[in-house]
């Protein structure tokens, strides 16, 4: 079995997993404290993973009816994320391996979220382009096997699910908003108002810094009253931007590779809207359930079947790497 | 059966086994100043060489003798979560050590010690002790608070550790002895860690947490 840690962010996880991709346990635990404060702080996320990853490393195991004793093989996110969040978990995956003389496979958080699509019981099979889209990243990828992806585009600036968390924060919807700016986007009209979608942006990068501001220039023109008065109008057509934007850039991507076949992952994909524009394709659509769609350790594990692992002790001097 | 020790309070990485017979077995990296500290990529490393040297395997290991700080947060995390997974794949006995205490244990001699440690940002981490007994526990301080807090000890307390450099003349005009800069009394060594984890009680593995003596930067990324 393969026991995997994730830590890139502010999510705590871990999950045991059979080398054929079966989720046998798969373990979350979200640290709600970052919301008071209107954003992850990563010294605070640094501090809970050190409290919290044991027991959820016990707890996956526990679930998965396992034990350390059944565990072959240890993956880790390596990077990209937060440095110091990612070193608790590169620490913590190490010793556990060092300890009991098992490999390592030491994995980049990116090719995990490709990977979650690889999982039972309905994986997707290479070749597909797939956009992954959170509060952290926001690319396009090519995918023509198991082990790694192409990017074709990615954010010159903000990542999608930080522009939705940014519009709530305007709107007045606190942090993380970006569900309750869909919630309140629900029953509004989404071309009440034209807002930007980086259309001068060539080629598959994203951009949404301007989409933010001019949602601020809009919020202010209108004035407190009636911004809040059109709070629903506001918050559907900001999300349309999002969304078309987003999908703008995979209709273009569909038009160049010529392949039909589109998966998409992080915590974006749980949007509805963006659910219904990529169904309406017509390609061959995969969106993993949406526990494997934000950060998890599962998709850790389905990427680490095909990376080739570091025997003992040839990982001891591992460190974590905060950028691509 | 052996007590492996290890601290990463300090850009230095500090790793040792003391073995029943009391046998001790040490190995360090000491990054030069100013340089980024090894503890990711050599405590582990360090921690098979004692291993190897001692002729102990994993089976020889009954507890580990953890540093928690104050020191560096995120060289404290490496060495905790590194201490915490291997008492969780081995099921070892945990004990947290004061970064402070071992660094005042590490000085020969009898009388007050001042342990003191570089907190960037200006500040220093200072605890004291008289043999067993704390006199200041863990805090983190600003120069001028440092000097008056020493001023306090003793007369002639010796005051070591990387922060003791820094802060000599602060510390010598509140009365304080400081050895030279070189002296290996003012490097956090793993002997000492060894011995009071040897001493010391065990913890339950989710209560080995860094003494951070600071509220974290509440800055969102
Ligand atoms: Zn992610």
């Amino acid at each position: 079995m393969i026991l995997a840690l994730e830590t890139s962010c502010d999510d705590t996880c871990a999950a045991v997993v059979t080398p054929a991709g079966v989720i046998l346990a798969d373990v979350v635990s979200s640290q709600g404290i970052h919301d008071r404060y209107g954003g992850v702080v990563p010294e605070i996320a640094s501090r809970h993973h050190l409290e919290l990853v044991n027991a959820v490393i016990d707890d996956a195991l526990a679930t998965a009816g396992a034990r350390l004793d059944d565990v072959d093989l240890v993956a880790l996110t390596q990077g990209p994320g937060l440095v110091g969040a990612l070193l608790v978990g590169v620490a913590t995956g190490k010793a556990l391996a060092a300890a009991r003389g098992l490999p390592l496979a030491p994995v980049d958080h990116l090719q995990g979220h490709v990977a979650a699509n690889f999982l039972e019981p309905a994986p997707f099979e290479p070749p597909f382009l797939c956009l992954i889209a959170s509060g952290g990243h926001t690319l396009l990828t090519r995918v023509a096997d198991h082990a790694g992806y192409e990017t074709l585009g990615r954010t010159l600036d903000d990542a999608a699910g930080e522009a939705f968390d940014k519009g709530a924060r305007l709107l007045g919807l606190g942090y993380p908003g970006g569900p309750a700016l869909s919630r309140l986007a629900a029953t509004g009209d989404p071309h009440a108002f034209a807002f930007p979608t980086a259309a001068r942006v060539a080629g598959l990068d994203f951009s949404f810094a301007g989409l933010k501001t001019a949602l601020l220039y809009k919020v202010r023109a209108l004035g407190e009253e009636q911004a809040a008065r059109r709070s629903t109008d506001l918050a559907a057509s900001y999300e349309h931007a999002i969304v078309e934007a987003l999908m703008a850039r995979v209709e273009r991507a569909v038009d160049q590779t010529g392949l039909d076949r589109v998966a998409i992952g992080g915590g974006v994909a749980a949007n509805r809207r963006l659910r219904e524009r990529i169904a309406g394709l017509g390609v061959a659509v995969h969106v993993p359930a949406p526990e494997l769609c934000t950060d998890n350790a599962a998709m850790i594990a389905s990427a680490a079947r095909w990376v080739t692992p570091l025997a003992f002790p040839d990982y001891l001097a591992l460190d974590a790497y905060a950028s691509a | 059966m052996a007590v492996l020790g290890f601290d990463t309070a300090t850009p230095s990485t500090a790793v040792g086994l003391l073995r029943d017979d009391g046998t001790a077995f040490e190995r360090r990296d000491d990054p030069p100043a100013g340089a980024r500290p090894n503890h990711a990529s050599r405590l582990l490393a360090l921690v098979e060489e004692v291993l190897a040297e001692a002729g102990t395997g994993w089976d020889g290991v009954g507890r580990l003798a953890v540093g928690v700080g104050p020191g560096g947060f995120t060289g404290l995390r490496i060495g905790i979560a590194t201490g915490r997974a291997l008492a969780q794949a081995r099921g070892l006995e945990v004990v947290g050590v004061s970064s402070l205490r071992a660094l005042a244990c590490g000085a020969p001699g009898e009388g007050v010690v001042a342990a003191v440690l570089d907190a960037r940002r200006g500040e220093a981490f200072l605890a004291a002790y008289g043999g067993p007994e704390t006199i200041v526990a863990p805090v983190a301080l600003s120069p001028h608070d440092l000097a008056a807090a020493v001023a306090g000890l003793a007369p002639g307390v010796r005051a070591v550790g990387d922060g003791a450099v820094r802060f000599r003349e602060q510390l010598e005009r509140a009365g304080a002895a400081v050895p030279a800069d070189g002296d290996p009394v003012h490097r956090l060594g793993a002997g000492p860690v060894c011995r009071l984890g040897a001493a010391g009680s065990p913890t339950a593995r989710d209560s080995l947490v860094p003494d951070y003596c600071r509220a974290p930067d509440a800055r969102p990324r």
